[in-house]
């Protein structure tokens, strides 16, 4: 059964699906030095990663509940903001997922450069 | 800054109590320090409507708020095939069939204004539904919240058996639809006739009398097996679907004895008497006349119609012959 889809809306599903995952990498691998929210979501996006607000705030407390991030309340021009920075277990868990991103990445590489992919990505 | 409390008081409304303060303080910051962003680039403070537009684009109260709770749902992506399928099988395939042939038909034939028998059973039955549609949504939902391990529980060798492989010139097995409406029918049909002949054989319309002429007793079992073998072949259809050529052939049967059994009655006539005490000697013959050709114009039709429907059968049961491409395609398999 063949579901008739604007490409466009397909293509944007499929990205999203594809960055979700990898937000999270993202996050870990920034927060190696600590920020606060708001600037954390400048320094992704400088990196070429904008993150949603909706997603990364929600995101943030999440990781730390699961004891990925540690964050503390601190006064930073007369103002408090919470800052958050990666637990040592936070740091145990980025070094696996890079590692497991990094396989994946040249497993797909493999998969691309295949003389019959490659083909079809021609047309 | 008053625009920017009011928004935090909103989003507040939807957290719960005890991460409210954290959350909304922590917003706040994020907040406060797009529009010091703002105001840097833009060389001024902002005024109410360009934080209008940085509290717009941060989103909804209710969705910002949505984003910090934990992702639920009334019944998960594991129940929910089986929520959907009982939902189509209560409401599709038994409340609205059983509105139609029994429900509806009752509330007309008890005496009421067919308007408002229609608009009541129509009403009754988006009550049902709904009614059903809650019931069978909380039953998922407290599915969902406390699962039972036995749910999923299965033995692959207990699983129904699969139908054959079909070639792909050959006749769709019968609709899931058919068979339900064919059951339903044969048993209205059935208790229709029962209720007909078995309980009283004479009906008093308005002072009218109509008396079932004996004729019909003499066939009473022959018609209640005719219509009641939409049951059994109703029956087969829905648990196996496939089996398309013994469906025709038992339809065929039941055509065949549908077709004597009118052949019988045709020449048995008159089958009814009109009496009325009130009507002249002669209205109450010409009553009498056309009540009769009525009854033999509805055998003529019948006749015709189980007459067409076993040509249909005949022809599905041509293109439903075994072919050696089907033959070779479940071999393969």
């Amino acid at each position: 059964m063949r579901q008739t889809v604007n490409t466009n809306d397909l293509f944007e599903n499929l990205r999203l699906e594809l960055r979700r995952g990898c937000l999270v990498v993202a996050v870990l691998a920034q927060l190696r030095e600590e920020h606060y929210g708001y600037a954390l979501r400048k320094a992704l996006a400088d990196r070429g990663m904008a993150i949603d607000e909706n997603t990364l705030y929600p995101l943030l407390r999440r990781l730390e509940v699961q004891g990925l991030l540690t964050s503390e309340w601190r006064e930073e021009e007369k103002r408090n903001k919470r800052f958050y920075r990666l637990s040592p277990d936070g740091r145990l868990i980025l070094k696996r997922l890079l590692e497991e991103w990094q396989n994946m990445n040249e497993s797909l590489t493999k998969i691309v450069e295949d003389e019959t992919v490659a083909a079809v990505l021609e047309v | 800054m008053e625009l920017l409390k009011r928004y935090l008081n909103a989003v507040g409304f939807w957290l719960p109590k005890e991460q409210r303060e954290d959350i909304l303080a922590e917003l706040g910051e994020n907040l406060r320090s797009r529009i010091d962003d703002q105001e840097a680039v833009l060389g001024h403070p902002l005024d109410e409507n360009g934080v209008a537009v940085i509290l717009l684009q941060r989103g909804h109260p209710m969705l910002v708020a949505g984003g910090f709770l934990p992702q639920r749902s009334l019944i998960g992506p594991a129940l929910f095939p089986a929520y959907q399928f009982i939902l189509k099988l209560v409401i599709l395939w038994i409340l609205i069939p059983v509105f139609i042939l029994v429900v509806g038909p009752a509330t007309i034939l008890s005496g009421r204004n067919p308007s408002l028998a229609l608009l009541s059973t129509a009403w009754t039955l988006v009550m049902a539904a709904v009614f059903a549609f809650g019931v069978i949504t909380l039953i998922f939902a407290a599915l969902e919240k406390y699962p039972h391990e036995s749910m999923l529980r299965f033995d692959p060798r207990r699983l129904p058996p699969a139908p054959p492989a079909r070639a792909a010139n050959a006749p769709q097995p019968v609709p899931r639809f058919t068979p339900i409406v064919e059951m339903l029918a044969g048993i209205v049909v059935s208790l229709c006739w029962i209720d007909v002949l078995w309980l009283r054989t004479s009906f008093n319309i308005h002072g009218v009398e109509i008396a079932l002429a004996p004729v019909w007793r003499t066939f009473f079992w022959v018609v209640l097996l005719v219509t009641f073998s939409g049951v059994p072949i109703g029956l087969m259809g829905w648990l196996r679907p496939w089996w398309g050529r013994a469906r025709s052939f038992a339809r065929l049967s039941v055509n065949g004895v549908t077709l004597v059994l009118i052949g019988a009655l045709v020449n048995m006539g008159p089958w009814v008497t009109v009496t009325a005490q009130h009507l002249p000697a002669a209205s109450l013959a010409e009553a009498n006349h056309w009540t009769n050709v009525g009854i033999s114009i509805g055998l003529a039709a019948m006749s015709l119609i189980t007459l067409v429907d076993g040509i249909q059968e005949v022809l599905r049961l041509v293109r439903r012959r075994p072919s050696s491409s089907a033959t070779s395609l479940a071999v393969r398999r």
